[in-house]
């Protein structure tokens, strides 16, 4: 393909002499050689890539030759033709040749700037040239799925910041998967493309070793987070015999090796969540258990509990820990499930205590609700699926149990407030012309994932194409299909003029809008027989661009609306279905009614509760968790201290300070959780830091009591 | 005077039951309030009260503060009396 284009000096007034082949303009070409200019090269790239006639196409490239010869420019590059060219389209109303035409990249001046400076839409993307290199690519794919995959309807949706498609960039992958370890300890690691194959593991770090490379290349594939199911009950069967000293040393290699992913690949490191269990999860209890060299051990699963528990201990001694200068690991996250046979397990409340102590030292628990009967599996930030019949028909042969959500769509929620003016039925009918927007996105995403697996092992998709069990590893017919709201207190704030904490009215006013989009939801899944599930987006930067383009086109009442600090640019919406960050709120009764929304979030939700650098006990905090599960419907919730680190002595201290608080140095920064994981405050977009300003870090709530601190829990 | 809220489902084995006690107290003067759960107001409503499971019964005094509930169950007429007109 050409890319740059000259003209010999001399010969650039000749125009009315010359016929096309007697121009020494030279191209040089993607394949870095240089070629003489040629008419028919405009003519040819027409008819391959659009669908008009050799004609129009030849006379389109006799203007442009004539349009450069005389334009007297010495050096015209590639780019510039081909938009000569598409003028030529777009003057004879030939749009949709036009938009075939098109050529994808970037500006100069873009790509400068991206070499140059860190990447802040994903404080997770490290800033290096292989984190250029994908973020490069990231680009080109976003243009690609707005012009190639979405509908114009979708990708205008998008531009104007109705909605919002996640990982624009990752169109070709699905968005986030749930994994079992049972895979990988049946098969080994034999996966399509790969230059070696590996026979199950016989021994514990083999088993890890081929997780971890697994979960490297499962990240290939996926766009975001990789969850792996009851880790520490999966890996028992490896780990009978061993001291308490070896045991930790796996535990530490697991969680290092997750945590150092972003070096050894130069990229993104793998969004990864250990859901871990203290108690034999019911529907695990009588599964045969698999072990060494992938075979059965003759025992059932509810037979290594202790070995289970001693790891899940352990795990939490390494996280208790810290890294090598004492900060919490940002990754794995650890998300302990909560059930109501946890409290029937022996040692639940010393378990209890263990991973409450690591939530107010390090912050790294989450706590994870499964009431009732629901079996959940948790996979990125927030989100979780709720196994449901099938699944658990499933559970009897682990490996089967693989999910992903294929995409993941936000509404603006704001926006629908200010284009209602106040009318309920104009909000409820706009909000239902979003939720038919995010469906058809949705659908068109689909087409395309389905287009690229059907190529099977050979094709982009091979690793989820392969088939080792019966069924292809990405199991499509179970993929879900998420669709995330930004913004419910803002909707509520414009509409009626109150803020969800603010008032009762307000506050119902708010379930009454998640209400509509969940029936309105589970009746879209009917009809299209697909699986549409609400979920509370993390929404790192969706929430600061939503608001950006909000303060654009829905000026002025976007700005009395917006949160965070206009004149500094630090804006943002609130999250999800979160009350107001800044609002005041005892944390048991915020935990309490952000939980109410919860129940019809279906692909999971959370509420975080922010320390700030109160270290409350143990006991506090393990009182606080036990009241969540039995007196709130609250899916999740996690704790949150800051830290500052030090770069010039490397040590790690409580609090959000501007220097070190041993060497006094300035060289340092911020720790703390930006949406659902820890990561360093540098590198954070500019509306998350306005919402770390506004964070209400429960500083009434948190008080000495008998020489230490509690969080109180109403 | 205390008010109750009776949520109900479409597809609800014991909910025309339900139903039957709301349109009794109805009769005797009682505020009743039916929701139900496949529509907006009644899905937003029952969020409210974490109501899970149909058929429910609330039962809330005047400042719209919970003074009994049911949840999946269906109290009899006389256990509903009781905590209706307790205060009165």
């Amino acid at each position: 393909m050409a890319s740059v284009i000259e003209m010999k000096e001399e010969r650039k007034d000749l125009k009315e002499e010359l016929e096309t082949t007697d121009m020494a303009l030279f191209v040089r070409t993607s394949e870095e050689s240089m070629n003489d200019w040629n008419r028919q090269r405009i003519v040819d790239a027409l008819i391959r890539e659009t669908y008009i006639d050799v004609d129009t196409a030849k006379e389109i490239a006799q203007e442009v030759e004539d349009l450069i010869v005389t334009s007297r420019i010495k050096m015209i590059t590639a780019p510039l033709v081909r938009e000569l060219v598409d003028t030529k389209l777009v003057e004879r109303g030939l749009e949709q040749a036009r938009k075939m035409h098109t050529r994808l990249g970037m500006p100069l001046y873009d790509v400068d700037q991206l070499i140059l400076h860190p990447n802040k839409e994903n404080a997770n993307v490290p800033h290096g040239p292989e984190a250029t290199n994908l973020t490069l690519a990231e680009r080109i794919k976003k243009e690609y799925a707005l012009l190639s995959v979405f509908s114009q309807e979708t990708a205008d949706a998008h531009m104007r910041g109705d909605i919002h498609l996640h990982d624009l960039g990752f169109v070709d992958r699905p968005y986030c998967s749930g994994q079992s370890l049972e895979y990988i300890k049946r098969f080994g690691l034999s996966l399509p493309n790969s230059i070696a194959m590996a026979k199950p593991a016989k021994h514990p770090e083999v088993l890890l070793a081929h997780m971890v490379k697994f979960a490297a290349g499962l990240q290939s594939n996926f766009a975001g987070a990789i969850g792996w199911d009851a880790v520490n009950l999966f890996f028992a069967p490896y780990l009978e015999g061993m001291s308490d000293r070896e045991l930790e040393q796996l535990a530490q290699m697991m969680i290092f090796e997750f945590s150092q992913q972003a070096v050894a690949r130069g990229g993104q490191a793998i969004f990864t969540d250990l859901n871990l269990y203290w108690e034999i999860p019911k529907h695990f209890e009588n599964v045969p258990a698999i072990g060494p060299g992938g075979e059965k051990t003759g025992k059932n699963y509810s037979d290594y509990m202790k070995e289970s528990q001693r790891f899940a201990w352990a795990l939490f001694n390494v996280f208790m820990e810290g890294d090598g200068s004492g900060r919490p690991f940002f990754f794995p996250k650890p998300l302990v499930h909560i059930t109501e046979k946890f409290f029937q397990t022996p040692g639940h409340m010393d378990f209890l205590h263990h991973i409450c102590e690591v939530a107010s030292e390090k912050g790294n628990t989450y706590f994870v609700f499964d009431r009732g009967e629901t079996a959940k599996i948790s996979e990125c930030c927030r989100l979780s699926f709720k196994l449901d019949q099938t699944d658990l028909e499933d559970a009897k042969e682990p490996w089967k149990m693989r999910y992903c959500a294929l995409q993941n769509v936000t509404l603006n929620l704001p926006r629908i407030a200010y284009l209602a003016k106040g009318d309920d039925t104009r909000l409820f009918s706009k909000l239902t012309e979003f939720i038919e927007v995010t469906v058809k996105a949705h659908l068109e995403k689909k087409s395309f994932i389905e287009k690229l697996l059907s190529i099977g092992e050979r094709g982009p998709l091979a690793l989820l194409a392969m088939n080792r069990d019966g069924s292809p590893y990405l199991r499509m017919h179970r993929a879900s299909f998420l669709i995330g709201m930004v913004g419910l207190n803002e909707l509520v704030q414009v509409h009626t003029g109150q803020e969800m904490h603010q008032s009762r009215q307000a506050f119902k006013f708010g379930l009454k809008v998640i209400a509509h989009m969940k029936l309105l939801v589970d009746k879209l899944s009917g009809r299209h027989g697909i699986h549409f599930v609400l979920e509370q987006t993390p929404a790192e930067s969706t929430a600061y661009r939503f608001a950006k383009l909000d303060l654009r086109f829905h000026s002025p009442r976007s700005g009395d609306i917006v949160k965070g600090n206009i004149s500094k640019g630090e804006v943002y919406y609130t999250n999800s279905t979160y009350l107001n960050n800044s609002a005041v709120l005892n944390p048991i009764e915020r935990v309490r009614q952000e939980g109410l929304f919860h129940p019809l979030i279906e692909a999971g939700a959370l509420t975080h509760i922010w320390l700030g650098e109160a270290k409350p006990s143990r006991e506090s905090l393990a009182n606080f968790v036990i009241k969540t599960f039995k007196q709130t419907q609250n899916d999740q919730i996690a704790f949150s201290p800051e830290f500052t680190t030090c770069n010039a002595c490397n040590r790690t201290s409580r609090g959000l300070r501007s220097s070190c608080q041993y060497c006094g140095s300035t060289e340092v920064d911020g720790i703390t959780r930006i949406t659902g994981y820890f990561t360093k405050l540098s590198s954070w977009n500019k509306g998350k830091i306005g919402e770390l300003h506004n964070r209400y870090r429960n500083q009434a709530y948190i008080e000495a009591q008998e020489g230490e601190t509690v969080l109180k829990a109403g | 005077m205390e008010m109750i809220k009776i949520f109900v489902k479409a597809k609800c084995p014991k909910c025309p039951a339900a139903k039957e006690i709301g349109m009794e107290l109805k009769r005797e003067g009682v505020p009743v309030f039916n929701y139900d759960l496949d529509t907006i107001d009644g899905l937003a409503e029952a969020s409210f009260y974490s109501i899970l499971s149909t058929p429910s019964f609330i039962i809330e005094d005047e400042k719209e503060r919970e003074v009994a509930s049911w949840r999946g169950v269906v109290p009899t007429l006389q256990e509903v009396k009781q905590h209706l007109f307790r205060s009165n």
